[in-house]
């Protein structure tokens, strides 16, 4: 049934089938080249994307080490604290939802609508934190309603809790939330957003071992981002983090805050043993609560810190630098002695007051202290026997001897922050100032004035250095580490040098110094019957004379000087050597007795007797000078 | 028996059991993405597909036995059929994500655009297929596109581009191989480039715009129309080699591939089974295409083979699209994968044109 042309029409037809199939073919080959190169190989990337689609981690925060005193008491620990959160899924009417969660806790209506008005961008799926670190009744209250208000949940957040307050609030330190700078910083490579670190004192310098190692938990989520299950195979566990043995004593800690807070004056202390180096009590006043940090971040209560003019944030131990007065007499007599400049027995004159290149320098006792030996010159604390021990030193002798005695640099604490002490010399001077060192100016220095300027810390390592014959300990609080199962001790700092000071040297300044407190001296507050404590006063002039004159009556600061009180007992036997630093009370007079309250407290504890009672108000005799804003000084410094 | 026994030989048994085996892994990947994790069972989705796999072989079979020059005589009543049905759409319709593409008939829906491409294959089939016309003469050209047209309108309309688009591949495809000369396929080459800026401008929605900007650049919209494109990419993409396993896909499981038991369905597919899947579906589907042809080919009249590349040409370039999409590579569209995606009325649709190419090869020697 051919007709004309069907012939070609055939042809045609299958000619153009043929492209067809071969557009079919070549079509379906450009297909499954393409899926090749999707699926095969860009394979890691996409299963990677997909990945990252539907697994969250999820962090399980590892608990902060726990921090110890020697005895194994709790200084530092965690704690769980409660958030209160709204589910919003869960919730029919936000509002309402609110205002029943404030009528049932008590909190504020406006403060919760601003929360959730904080978090209302948030995924849906994430509770809402309404009320964080709620008291017990609250989350009491919320768990009664379970029922009633089921979109209302209960969170538990672990919390670092600080359980004596405010005590050693310095040595402790304090944790946050790792800030943006810090993340940035090779020191916490690997920390996320969130993650709580140590701010300063040991949380801060053993951040790394206190911390331990977050773990997490991986959820598959669903496009919306909730979570539809757990992966348990895949969980890491968290490390905790490392236990601290610190070597403070917490009886010790407790007697001397008590004792300081009662004298009524801010400042700084330590007490430590001579012969290692060990921190066994140490303060720094006015403090800060660092639980304020943690516990419900509290920040009217910080921003209240930060503005006062006492600045409660620094560690006066470490920070504060102030010039030691007349407690710079010990490394005086040993320089003396150590070059044979003087022997024990040498003896000058006081007339009151002498002249050093045509200047007239004071003693602070009316009329002179007469005839001197070294003995009775460290008793009394005569300035003319010092100033004219100072003249004939020079100042790079001085230098020199109180470098090896711990009253230059830092003292090298496992502490952040320390600060450099500085007993100046010819080469600091030219240095620094670009002059040069004055003789004039050695007369200061030797009662511990001028440019000299030392941590508390500093003058205590140097009193530990005397203490135990010469060596310069590195002080540490540090005892020992538990790293999971089983205690490790740190190995202490090595010592700074070796100072070789002769016996009979060493027995003249001790004897010196325990006549300072149990003699005619200064420092007779200081003294327990029987315990044969040594020690010596000292004025840290808070400026000059001059300046107070200038300054009468134009300043709301307390322009009064400081008083220091150095000591180590027993003096044949040294077992605790220290600083007490009390702000404005003009005299180490004030000082002495908190020093002695916790040496008895100390003493009591070694022989097994009852410890003394904490003092509540005044420490008994106790006088404290009427407050004046401008002292103007009538006598010389150093006493 | 219906058929005579006669024609059985000439069934071709490669071609049915590709286009089986397609519309049976199909359902496996609509049981999975449907799948409840928690209980396991599948969604209703596949329930509807499981009752519609039966209909549609049952209406592959009714196709199959009448003779398809008996359909392509009455192929204008047929195509006048889909007319008042896309009418009464129009009026009737059951609206659905805001189309009015279906009719309720008792208890189920219908969609009758879907069977638009049988309809609109019959009747050019028979148009050029029968006496001496061909599509050489502008006149015959218009005029066939006419017979498209109609449909086309009533389908856009609803709206549905998709499904209008698969009607014009059936056109195409039938006058390409009734003669269509190649200086015309040059001159219409050259006026649909000139005409993209006005189709641009005025035939184009908003949204459908959007869909092209996004498809060049998926990140400028990655939480919208985007994320489509970019999810369907990272579901292939993460298959890998071997897939990861019946019902263990993440993107289409957790819901980060979206309409994966629809459009996606293929993306789906691929992130189970992996490119080894993808290769054999996509040698079933080049299997079901070439010995479509090849009916074509062994026609014995210009009817039969018309009717064949116009269904196939409909069918196939849903196909290619589809997949194409489903890796990301095309831009969303609202086409599903012919055989494998859900839907009753696109499967019935799709299996009673498979009737009919089997119809055309069957009965090759009969007169």
């Amino acid at each position: 049934m051919l007709t004309p042309g069907a012939y070609e029409d055939r042809v045609n037809l299958q000619t153009r089938l043929l492209v067809l199939r071969i557009g079919a073919i070549a079509a379906f080959g450009v297909l499954a080249i393409s899926f090749w190169l999707i699926q095969v190989l860009q394979n890691r990337r996409y299963e990677e994307l997909a990945i990252n689609n539907h697994l969250r981690a999820i962090p399980l925060r590892a608990p902060r080490g726990v921090i110890l005193d020697r005895h194994g008491q709790v200084l530092v620990q965690n704690r769980v604290s409660f958030t209160i959160g709204i589910n919003r899924e869960l919730s029919e009417d936000l509002n309402q939802t609110v205002e029943m969660l404030a009528r049932v806790t008590g909190a504020d209506v406006a403060k919760l609508r601003e929360k959730l008005e904080k978090h209302r961008r948030e995924p849906a799926f994430r509770p809402i934190p309404m009320i964080e670190h709620a008291t017990d009744p609250q989350v009491a209250a919320v768990r009664a309603r379970e029922f009633e208000l089921p979109e209302v949940i209960v969170q538990i957040m672990p919390t670092r809790t600080y359980p004596a307050g405010s005590l050693a609030a310095h040595l402790f330190g304090y944790v946050t939330e790792i800030n943006s700078t810090q993340l940035e910083q090779p020191e916490f490579a690997g920390l996320q957003a969130g993650a709580l670190i140590g701010q300063a004192g040991i949380e801060r310098a053993y951040n790394d071992r206190l911390m331990g190692r977050d773990g997490s938990r991986y959820v598959i989520v669903n496009s919306r981002g909730r979570e539809i299950r757990d992966l348990p195979d895949t969980e890491e566990r968290p490390v905790d983090g490392q236990r601290l043995q610190l070597t403070i004593d917490l009886d010790l800690q407790r007697a001397l805050e008590a004792a300081f807070r009662a004298s009524g004056f801010n400042g700084a202390a330590v007490f430590m043993a001579p012969g290692t180096g060990e921190i066994l009590a140490m303060t720094s006043l006015p403090a800060y609560d660092p639980n304020a940090f943690s516990g419900g971040t509290d920040s009217d209560a910080i921003s209240r810190w930060l503005d006062d003019k006492l600045r409660p944030f620094q560690n006066r131990l470490i920070q504060g630098r102030f010039s030691p007065g007349s407690t710079f007499k010990i490394p005086m007599a040993i320089a003396g002695l150590g070059e044979r400049v003087i022997d024990p027995n040498h003896t000058e004159y006081c007339p009151g007051a002498w002249t050093f290149y045509g200047r007239p320098f004071r003693c602070h006792k009316e009329g002179g202290h007469g005839v001197v030996n070294l003995r009775q010159a460290i008793e009394q604390s005569c300035n003319v026997y010092f100033y004219k021990l100072g003249d004939r030193l020079k100042i790079d002798t001085i230098h020199a001897y109180a470098e090896k005695l711990g009253l230059v640099g830092t003292t090298g604490i496992d502490l952040p922050g320390e600060n450099s002490s500085l007993v100046p010399s010819t080469e600091w001077k030219q240095k620094t100032i670009g002059e040069p060192w004055y003789p004039g100016e050695t007369i200061s220095v030797a009662i511990g004035q001028g440019y000299v300027s030392v941590t508390p810390l500093a003058l205590a390592t140097m009193m530990a250095t005397v203490a135990n014959g010469g060596t310069r300990v590195t002080p540490h609080v540090v005892k020992a580490i538990h790293n999971g199962t089983d205690w490790t001790p740190m190995p202490p700092p090595p010592d700074k040098g070796r100072i070789a000071i002769a016996p009979e040297h060493l027995q003249a300044v001790r004897d010196g110094l325990w006549l300072a407190v149990n003699g005619a001296g200064t420092a007779i507050r200081g003294r327990i019957p029987g315990r044969d404590v040594v020690g010596k006063t000292g004025t840290a002039q808070v400026i000059s004379r001059q300046g107070a004159q200038a300054a009468a009556g134009r300043t709301d600061l307390d322009l009064r000087d400081h008083g220091w009180f150095v000591f180590f007992a027993p003096r044949d036997n040294p077992q605790i050597a220290g600083v007490v630093l009390a702000e404005h009370s003009e005299h180490g007079y004030f000082a002495a007795p908190i020093a002695r309250f916790v040496l008895e407290t100390y003493f009591a504890k070694q022989a097994g007797e009852p410890l003394p009672p904490l003092p509540q108000d005044a420490l008994p005799p106790f006088w404290v000078p009427p407050a004046r804003a401008i002292t103007t000084p009538t006598g010389a410094g150093g006493q | 028996m219906i058929v005579d026994r006669r024609l059985l030989p000439h069934l071709d048994l490669p071609l049915l059991g590709a286009v089986i085996a397609l519309s049976l892994i199909g359902l496996a990947t609509v049981y999975s993405v449907t799948m409840d994790p928690s209980t396991g069972q599948p969604g209703p989705e596949f329930w509807t597909q499981v009752y519609a796999l039966p209909i549609g072989f049952a209406a592959l079979l009714v196709c199959l036995v009448i003779d398809y020059r008996t359909l392509t005589q009455r192929s204008l009543f047929l195509y006048g059929a889909l007319v008042i049905a896309l009418v009464a759409v129009m009026y009737f319709g059951v609206v659905r994500g805001g189309s009015r593409r279906w009719l309720a008939l008792g208890g189920f829906t219908l969609q009758p655009s879907e069977f638009g491409r049988l309809a609109v294959a019959l009747v050019l089939a028979a148009f050029y297929g029968e006496s001496r016309r061909s599509a050489r003469s502008l006149f015959e050209l218009a005029s066939g596109a006419i017979l498209l047209g109609v449909p086309v309108v009533l389908i856009l309309n609803q709206p549905d581009l998709g499904t209008a688009a698969t009607l014009i591949p059936v056109y195409m495809g039938i006058v390409f191989v009734a003669g269509l000369r190649t200086k015309w396929l040059a001159i219409a080459g050259i006026v649909g480039l000139l005409l993209t800026p006005v189709v641009w401008s005025y035939v184009l929605a908003d949204y459908q715009k959007e869909r092209v900007v996004t498809f060049l650049d998926p990140s400028k919209d990655p939480r919208g129309s985007g994320y489509q494109q970019i999810q369907a990419k990272i579901t292939v993409g993460s298959g890998g080699l071997f897939g990861k396993g019946f019902g263990a896909g993440t993107q289409s499981g957790y819901g980060f591939l979206p309409v994966a038991h629809n459009d996606f369905v293929y993306s789906a597919f691929a992130e189970q089974y992996g490119f080894f899947g993808v290769l054999v579906t996509l040698g079933l589907y080049l299997i079901v295409i070439l010995r479509s042809l090849d009916a074509a080919r062994l026609a014995k009249d210009r009817v039969g083979a018309f009717l064949v590349v116009g269904i196939l040409s409909g069918f196939g370039f849903q196909v290619l699209y589809n997949i194409t999409m489903s890796a990301g590579l095309a831009p969303v569209k609202g086409l599903t994968l012919p055989l494998m995606s859900y839907g009753g009325s696109s499967l019935l649709a799709t299996l009673a044109g498979f009737g009919l190419i089997l119809n055309v090869r069957m009965r090759r020697f009969t007169n």
